[in-house]
Formats: C-alpha cells, structure tokens, sequence
C-alpha cells in the first residue's frame, strides 16, 4: 500500500468530516492499535465505470452510523432516526468521500450511485487496493477501495 | 467555567449574521474550545470574554469571534468588490493617466496564506495580458508564508470564492489538492514583514492590499501605518482597504474614490501624472522602533 | 429570491437548504433532473438552481443542457454542487453552461462566496 495513496485518502476523509459532520477537524482522527471486528456493521459504497472501475466503500457498525446521520443533519444527539434518513445520509457520506477519491485515479470513470447494506456484495475479481482504518469521535470506520479486474 | 446560554445565543447570532454558519445548542463545546485562546490572552474564562466582548461593542473584537469561529480558511475573491475595482478602475486609470502600463507592482499586507495575492495576477493576468505584474505577499507568520509560496490548496480551500472558470485555468489538480500554476506562482513573491516596522523593500508601489487590518490597531498606530504605505506608493497609486475599513477620520491625505460597491483611495498631494517622477524610496523611516508597538494581534489568521 | 435545490441525496437537499434559507432564499426541492423539469414546467420561478450531478432518471448535465437551451429560462442562475471534482469535469459543466460550480465537500462559508461571486447575496450586514 502507498503512504502517499492513504496521506492522500486521509486527508480528503478528514475535509469531508469537517465540512459535512463536524464543522472542524478534531472528531476525525487514524485509527492506531489493532483493528477489532465490527460488531453489527453497516456499509456503504460507490462504484466508478469506465476509465478505472471499481469502488470505495466505508464501513462501521450501526449506532455510528445512526450517529453520523444525526451529526450530518444537525439532530440532537437522540433523536429518533429513521432508517430511510440513515441509508440516504450514509450513502451521501460515502458519494462525497467515493467522489472525491475518484479524482485521484490517473483515468477516471463515471461515478455511480450510492448503495447501502449490512455487507459489501461480493464481486469476482474485485482486488482490494487501499484500505484506511478512521476514529471517528473514538468508534472505528473502515474506508476501503477495491479495483475490478 | 463553562458559557452560559445568554453567552452562547450571543455568539452564535453573531457568527450567523456574518458567516452563515449555524451554531445550534450543542455546539457549545465548540464556541468554548475556539475562543479559549482570546479568553486566555485576556486573562479570564470564556463566559466572562463573551460578556465584555458584548459589553464593549468594538468591531475588532466581533471579527476576531467571528474569525475564531469560522474555519480558518482563507477566500480567493474576498468581498469581490476590491478585484472589480482593479479591473474596472485602477488598469483603467493608469492606462488613461500614464499612456502606457509597462509593468505593475502590488504589494498584498498581511496576506496570509497568499489568497489575495493569487487572486491579484489573476485579475490582471485577465486585463492585462502579457504585462509583467509582481505582487510583494506579506505577513507576519511564517507558517502562512511557507503555505503561500508552496501554492497549494485544499479541496475546502479552492472552494472559498475561486470563480470555477478561474480555477480551471489556473490550478492543476494534484492528489487531494490544487497547486496554482507556475505563471501564476512566479508573480508572487513572500517575504516576512512586520506593519509596524519600516515599510518592506521593493517599493514603488503601484498599487497596496491592505485589508481587514486597520481595525485591530489603535488610532496612532493605524495613522503611522498609513503614512507609511503613502511614502511607499507611487504618488498616483491606489491603495485598497477591506469592506469595513476607511482613511477618514485617520488620516487626511487620502482621497476616496467609490467604486464598484467599495471604494479606493489614493494619495491626495499627487501631482498631475504626467509630471510624475518615479517615486524613490528612502529606505529608512524616521519612525519608532518596533518596541514601541504592541505585537500584532494574530495579522496571520485574518484574511 | 428562490432557489431550487436538486439533489437524490435528501440529506444533501436538507444541508444545501439549510444553508440558503437564512441567506433570504424561498428553497424549493426535487430529486433529479426531470422532477425539477417539471417544476420548473409546472410555472415554478426560480433565481438559483443548485444542482447535483450524478442523480438517477436525469443527470445534473442534461438539466443544464435543457435549462440553457431555453431562453425563457435565462433568469436562472445554475450552481453545479457535486462530488465531481476533476478539472475535465468541471470544464464539461461550465461548457454545458454552469455558471459557478461548488465541490462536495463545502463549508457554509464557500456557499456564501459563490453566492457573493454570483450576485445573488443580500447585503444581510449586521446592524
């Protein structure tokens, strides 16, 4: 993996957090020490076509999520979120992330739409590229970029 | 000791009413973290700033809150006004008075992280093609400087009022950043310079920046500053102030022009331009050392 | 003034809303290109279209096609506010006839200064 790629990948994560979630850096933060499993997980990912193809997906358990959708909508910290509130607002998280990821691709394609699940869909050939381990307010988020092959 | 809500609405309205941005209840954590330095510089606890700062009613102190508050990024075509009135009137009236522009040189004060300077050779890049223009970028902090000459932008960054059509044509993409390009970067230059010293080398002047500054001076001081640029600018230069800033009341040499939604000023003793000489500058000042003045509050962080 | 904010990401919408109503904006919604079509259609008048690019049924590029091509929709200022954030992208949507393009991730600042640039910002100054 390429220090420069995951600086890179690091630096657009924490610009979109302090836009979009937080309204400052600080909340963001790398992950350091071993990476636990996610218990109850939730993903969300966007595929590119054309030029590169592949995805980049974000990763973390559910009540981050829930979380992040408040952060991302100004509620208070517990409000009630309903679920289609979360698939948009973690979707829209991951295209802007996705996005912006894009652009660092030497030949980029066109990006697709967000999706959201409880796990990735598997797809044949899909080659794991970069990977960036997140604390976000100290709960771990999994930032990922596969290649199609 | 923790702000109260009276404390909090305050701010929080203040920085609405000049920035846009919301600061819901919660946000607490964050007017209190953000001003916790200007508290300390004042020797006292945040609540107690907020409620002198109310008190007080002085338009630096609103700006330093609204600064500390909002992000610290930096706009390109900050309030717009000033690099219409390049393009409108100040080319237009050098073309005018002096036949000819052969070359032009700016100096940006306090230019931060180099936004302002940038967004100058641009402007003229656009009105003057192929005239050579040098811009002197000044600050106090070197850290800004070092990000200024490097020329490099966040994503957040080049979103700060760059004009799409500007950004296309004058930064290249490169990782998660924008790097201005090399025309553009070799017009600037950056060098340390403190406003309450003797005026930076490089002087004639054409044309001076100085924005958002004035206001956290007291009056001798912003009287010294602008006799000061007066002595380093061409006798039918312009000198550009920010939104909120004027010469009245300071200093009488000056005239304002209003332009496009602002104003400019310019030295008021000039001479008909076409007797003009060109302006040398002596090289020391005859004012007080730096020791006389106060340090500049943060000259860095305000553009 | 009024904006029409398009966007599939109603989260995206909530946000951008939010942030133009206290600039003096009336904000009205719709989740792509077509759906604004229609509003637009139906005698909706609008001073600002901020537009997504990448949305299912009509893309934010064809919106601007069709907005453009009609010249009794010249009022409409169209702001681009997409992830897209690549230099070819860019200059596709200025040719297209975008007249100011905003890159996700913005602050609340960055809307105001492309609103300022535009001319569509109040003198909202405080007292």
């Amino acid at each position: 993996m390429s220090a420069t790629a995951v600086d890179q990948m690091y630096s657009i994560a924490e610009q979109v957090f302090s836009a979009m979630v937080d309204g400052d850096v600080g909340p963001l933060q790398p992950w350091i020490g071993e990476v636990p499993a996610i218990v109850d997980p939730i993903v969300g990912w966007v595929d590119t076509h054309g030029g590169w193809t592949g995805r980049a997906a974000m990763t973390t358990s559910r009540p981050v999520a829930y979380d992040l959708t408040r952060a991302l909508l100004r509620m208070d910290a517990h409000e009630e979120v309903g679920m289609e509130d979360l698939v948009d607002a973690y979707g829209e998280l991951v295209n802007v992330v996705g996005g912006n990821f894009k652009a660092l691709l030497p030949a980029s394609g066109t990006l697709g739409l967000p999706s959201v699940a409880n796990c990735l869909p598997e797809v044949v050939w899909a080659v794991p590229m970069e990977g960036l381990d997140l604390a976000w307010r100290g709960h771990l988020i999994i930032v990922s970029i596969w290649m199609f092959g | 000791m923790t702000l109260t809500s009276d404390s909090f609405d305050f701010v929080a309205d203040l920085v609405r009413r000049r920035s846009a941005i919301q600061l819901e209840r919660g946000k607490e954590y964050l007017v209190e973290s953000r001003l916790a330095p200007l508290a300390r510089e004042a020797g006292i606890g945040v609540d107690e700033y907020v409620r002198r700062v109310r008190f007080a009613r002085r338009e630096a102190d609103y700006e330093e809150v609204v600064e500390a508050l909002t992000t610290n990024e930096t706009s390109w075509f900050r309030d717009a006004a000033p690099f219409d009135a390049l393009r409108t009137h100040v080319v237009p009236a050098f073309a005018s008075e002096r036949g000819r522009i052969d070359r032009l040189r700016l100096w940006s004060a306090a230019c931060s992280t180099g936004q302002e300077a940038y967004s100058i050779v641009m402007t003229l890049t656009d009105v003057l093609p192929g005239t050579p223009v040098e811009v002197l970028a000044t600050d106090l902090s070197t850290q800004v400087l070092e990000r200024g000459r490097a020329g490099r932008y966040s994503q957040l960054e080049v979103n700060r009022g760059l004009p799409a059509a500007m950004l296309v044509r004058h930064l290249q993409r490169s990782g998660a950043e924008w790097k201005v390009s090399d025309t553009i970067q070799r017009a600037v230059t950056f060098a340390r310079h403190n406003l309450l010293d003797a005026a930076p080398a490089g002087a004639p002047f054409d044309v001076v920046f100085l924005r958002n500054v004035l206001i956290y001076f007291d009056l001798p001081t912003k009287r010294a500053i602008l006799e000061r640029v007066r002595r380093v600018l061409r006798p039918d230069g312009f000198l550009i102030l920010g939104a909120a800033e004027s010469t009245l009341g300071i200093d009488d040499d000056w005239d304002r022009i209003p332009v496009a939604r602002g104003s400019v000023y310019r030295p008021v003793s000039r001479v008909s331009p076409a007797q003009t000489s060109p302006f040398i500058h002596s090289g020391s000042l005859p004012l007080g050392g730096t020791s006389a003045f106060p340090i500049i509050p943060r000259q860095g962080a305000h553009r | 003034m009024k904006a029409l904010v398009i966007d599939d990401s109603r989260t995206m919408r909530r946000i951008v809303g939010a942030l133009l109503e206290p600039l003096g904006f009336e904000v009205h919604q719709a989740g792509d290109g077509q759906e604004a079509l229609d509003l637009l259609d139906d005698g909706l008048e609008v001073d600002l279209a901020c537009i997504d690019w990448n949305m299912p049924v009509m893309d934010g590029i064809e919106f601007v096609t069709r907005v453009r091509s009609n010249p009794d929709r010249r009022q409409i200022t169209l702001m681009m506010v997409t992830t897209e954030s690549e230099t070819r992208q860019i200059v596709r949507a200025l040719a297209a006839g975008a007249h100011e393009y905003l890159i996700k991730p913005f602050t609340p600042e960055s809307i105001r200064d492309k609103l300022e640039l535009l001319g569509l910002l109040g003198s909202e100054e405080p007292a």
